[in-house]
This record gives structure tokens, sequence and C-alpha cells, in this order.
């Protein structure tokens, strides 16, 4: 593959040059928020990550789609700093990202709420990790609560409330953190299709009210082109980034709207070749 | 969105099983004593032994205290010793589950400690505490702590590993993660540990209690064999078993209002 980066006709796809170990061009300096150079990940002689270079712009909500066994949980654990990566940076706000000093935060694909603590207390158990004042952390938690849908239910506990519940219990705790970086790995996943949708359109209002920088994980091409402003698609293993497209439909977005199909139908035909 | 909790509510035979079970066992036991299927040498009949007990609640012969007397020093005793090992014992079983360094240095010790029956201390205890309360409470600490470590240990290290990554994703430290992770996970398997810790304690304060002793119902039991009265003898068991059981409920009771809340 060493062909030069080519424009598809009108559309805004990028394919990747990954013959040569360079970054995407940069965009405006004050824009970008995330930054990652030469992502590299071995585990002895096997290269999971290969060089991956991309940038999300502040408040930009960005999808990336692969294929599966790709390595994205470890992409996602190296981007969090729950694994170190080999080689490369991640750089939030042009510094070094650190779990300690930036406010990361990490919705796995399984609950991860904790069973001894009321809803209310889960939502604010980030918060809590990061030394915010009960004042705060009450306001704060409140706030996200109300805007969910979850104040119902705040003093239960989660073993009485349903799975979907504790993602949007995972996803609330995860905003109301204010993170310079959220990651999301498949959070709706195991959910039924209905409640996808109605989840998706929460995690949207929800971006849009509070403009998190959001990194989106998923396997389902509808969702990824719903949701996002811009999809990357990675390759298999050693994975690299092999094409982006930028979504710019105005929102609420129509599943059935001709251009939402044609580029959904564009992803699919970049996935198909993995 | 109401939540209601179900009450199922059991047959009445199965509600009332235990009480005949109990009573059945003991109309047994009058039986056979009475009609000499077990010659009265050998063992006393209930009716005997409770003869025994009203005796003891006022008169302190042959063994030198009433009941009353007995069950306190018992009480005492075990007592102390269980509330120093859950002191000790568990903070260390803990933190054991968590800190590297803390199981580094302890494990090796406490794993050859363990194995040692805490009868077998009886001789150092002798030696160091002379004959009294002290030696006695140290037996049924020694008792008491296995339990606690083993069981506190094993609940910090089953600690859910996805909540542990999440929490570290948030940037918590070792000691955050201790405490607001591993603790709480850790609640079920320590209630196991009081209840282990219990029996252990209540079973070994007989065997502490051979240490010489003018008190204490493991007193009154050997008491009993020496002076040939089964009925003391049995007096003695029964109570130890009772005392036992009853402490066992509380301690279940105070589990299941704490607990309450850490559905799993």
């Amino acid at each position: 593959m060493s062909e030069a980066p080519r424009q598809i006709e009108k559309d805004s796809v990028t394919l990747h040059d990954n013959s040569k170990e360079r970054p995407v061009p940069y965009q405006e300096e004050a824009d970008v928020k995330i930054r990652v150079n030469n992502l590299t990940k071995r585990f002895g002689a096997l290269t999971v990550l290969d060089g991956i270079n991309f940038t999300i712009k502040k408040g930009e909500l960005l999808a990336i789609v692969g294929p599966t066994g790709c390595g994205k949980t470890t992409f996602l654990n190296c981007l969090s700093k729950l694994m170190p990566a080999t080689e490369g940076e991640i750089l939030i706000d042009g510094e070094e990202a650190n779990p300690r000093k930036h406010n990361i935060a990490y919705v796995f694909q399984e609950p991860t709420c904790l069973p001894w603590r009321t809803v209310r207390d889960n939502v604010a158990y980030g918060m809590e990790v990061k030394g915010e004042s009960k004042k705060k952390r009450d306001e704060r938690a409140a706030e996200i609560m109300e805007l969910v849908g979850l104040s119902s239910c705040a003093d239960l506990y989660p073993n009485q409330v349903s799975a979907s519940m504790m993602q949007r219990i995972a996803v609330s705790r995860a905003f109301a953190v204010n993170p310079d970086l959220l990651l999301m790995d498949e959070p709706y996943g195991q959910l039924d299709v209905k409640l996808r949708f109605y989840l998706e359109d929460e995690l949207i209002s929800l971006w849009q009210k509070l403009s998190s920088t959001i990194l989106f994980v998923t396997h389902n091409i509808e969702e990824a082109v719903y949701v996002a402003e811009r999809v990357l698609i990675l390759t298999n293993k050693p994975t690299k980034i092999k094409a982006e497209i930028k979504v710019d439909l105005p929102r609420p977005r129509k599943l059935i709207d001709p251009r939402f199909v044609e580029l959904r139908k564009k992803v699919t035909e970049l996935i198909r070749w993995w | 969105m109401a939540y209601q909790t179900v009450v199922v509510k059991e047959p009445l035979l199965f509600r009332i099983l235990p009480y005949i079970s109990i009573v059945s066992f003991f109309l047994l036991w009058e039986g056979a004593v009475q009609t000499g299927v077990i010659p009265q040498t050998l063992l006393a009949a209930p009716s005997q032994v409770f003869a025994s007990f009203i005796d003891k609640l006022s008169n302190p012969n042959p063994d030198g205290a009433v009941m009353a007397t007995h069950f306190i020093t018992s009480l005492e005793e075990a007592f102390l010793g269980y509330v120093l090992a859950l002191l000790v014992g568990l903070p260390l079983g803990l933190a054991m589950g968590w800190f590297k360094v803390a199981e580094g240095l302890f494990r090796p010790i406490f794993e050859l400690i363990r194995p040692i029956p805490p009868i077998a201390w009886i001789p150092l205890t002798v030696f160091w505490f002379g004959i009294g309360l002290t030696g006695k409470v140290f037996i049924i600490w020694v008792a008491g702590i296995v339990p606690c470590v083993i069981n506190a240990y094993v609940g910090v290290r089953m600690t859910s590993p996805v909540l542990i990554q999440m929490a570290r994703t948030y940037g918590a430290s070792d000691w955050q993660i201790f405490t607001q992770l591993c603790i709480p996970s850790s609640l079920p398997m320590v209630f196991g540990a009081l209840q282990l810790a219990l029996a252990y304690c209540w079973t070994n304060l007989v065997g502490a209690e051979l240490l010489a002793a003018d008190s204490g119902l493991g007193f009154l039991i050997t008491m009993g064999g020496r002076v040939a009265r089964p009925a003391l003898i049995v007096l003695g068991m029964i109570c130890v078993g009772i005392s036992g059981a009853v402490i066992g409920i509380i301690i279940d009771c105070i589990e299941k209002k704490l607990l309450a809340g850490i559905r799993r």
C-alpha cells in the first residue's frame, strides 16, 4: 500500500498511507484535545497496535470501528493508561496522559457498578475518587441523573435495576467527572435494539449539553455513523488506521436518509476488505 | 417506579419441622435412659440434667461455683479472645490480600502457625502467663485468628478485576482502591469469618479451661468427670452448645442488618 492519500469523489473519505510512519496532517493546534502519536503495543513477538496516529478535537465525538480481535480493547487500555504502550505517546492538551491529573473516564462493555452503593453513590463515585467535595458531588450527580432520567431510582441498588440502567449509571458516572477524554467500549453491545436507539440518543443529548470529548468503539456500523462526527476504521492485527470518514449530517439523524445510507455503505465497503 | 420486596411464606409443616425435630430428639433420649437401653451410669437423661441445672443455679457444690459464675467466666474469656482475634486477624487478612508487602511479611509465619492446634499452646502459655484468665484468652485468640485472616484474605482477592480497572481509570490510588473497593467487596467473606471464628473460639474454650480454672463451662465438664456425675458433664456440654448457638444467631442478625445493602 504505497499510494498517496486520495479523495474519493465528493465524499470525505481519507485512506491512510500506512507505509510511512508520519502523523496525520495536524489540525488547528488550538482545537486539538487528544493527540496520539505512533501508538504501538507489542506483547513479546506479537505486534497488536502498530504505529497508530490520530487526533481528536475538543468536544468531538469520534467512533472507531474495527474487526474482532484487532486489539481495540488493548487500544483503549493503552489510551486510558491501564496498560503502558510499548512505543508512542498519548497527549491530552499537549501533556502526557495521566489518570491522576487528567479526567479520563472509561465505560466498559460489562456493567461496572459497585453493588454495595446506591445508584446515586455510584454516579458520584468517579468524582469521589478525584476528591471533589461532597456538596459538589451531590449537586453534579443530581444534575446528571436528571438529564439521564435516573432520579427516580437514585436510592435503589444496582441489583434492583436492569442491565440497561447499569450502563446508564456507568455513562452518567463518566460524564459527571467532566472528562478530558471519555472512552466507551461498546457500551450498548449487550442491549436490545430499541434500547440501543434510545441510549444512543441519550448519549448524543448528554454530549451536546456537556461538550465532552468522546471516543466510541463499536462493531455496529449503523451506531457508529448515527452517533459520530468522524469514524475511524481499523485494520486487522497489526492494527493501523485504515480510513477516516467524516460524517457531517445534521442532527437528529435519520437512519433512512439517503445520505446516511450512503455513508453507512461506504463504511461497510471499507470494512468488508478487512 | 415502586420497588416491592416479595415475601414468600413457607408452608406450615416446614416452619414447625425444626421444633418437632428438637422435641423428638429429647424425647428419644429421655426414653432411652429411663427404659434402661442406655445405662444410667453412662449417660444422664434430660430430666436429670435439667434437675442438676436447677440445683446448680444456687448450689456451688461440688465444683465450687453456681451456674451463673460458670457462664460469666466462659463468656468473658471467649468474648475477649474472640474480639481480640477479630481486631487483629481481620485487618491483617485484609492488608495481606491487597498489599504485597504485607503478604510477603506475614504469610510464611501464618502458614507455619496455622496447623498447630490451639491446645498445643497450653504448656507455653502456662510458662508465659501462669494459670489465669490471660492464658485462656490467649488460646482462644490463637484459635480465632486463623479463620479471620484466611477469610479476609480470600475476600479481598475476590474483588472483581473490572471494578479495579474502572477505579484505576479514574486515577484511584492503591489506598483508595483498598478502602473503597476491596473492603466492601470482602464483607460477605468477613462475616463468614465471624461465624467461623466463633466456632473455633468456642470449641477451644473447653480445651483452654483444661489449663486449671475454678469456674467456667469447660471446668464444669471436667469436674463432672472427676466426681463421676454424668449429669454435670452433659449439663456443661449442653450449656456450651446452646450458648454457642445463641451467639451465632445474634451474629447472624447483625450480619443481615449490616449487609442489607450489599446485594450480589
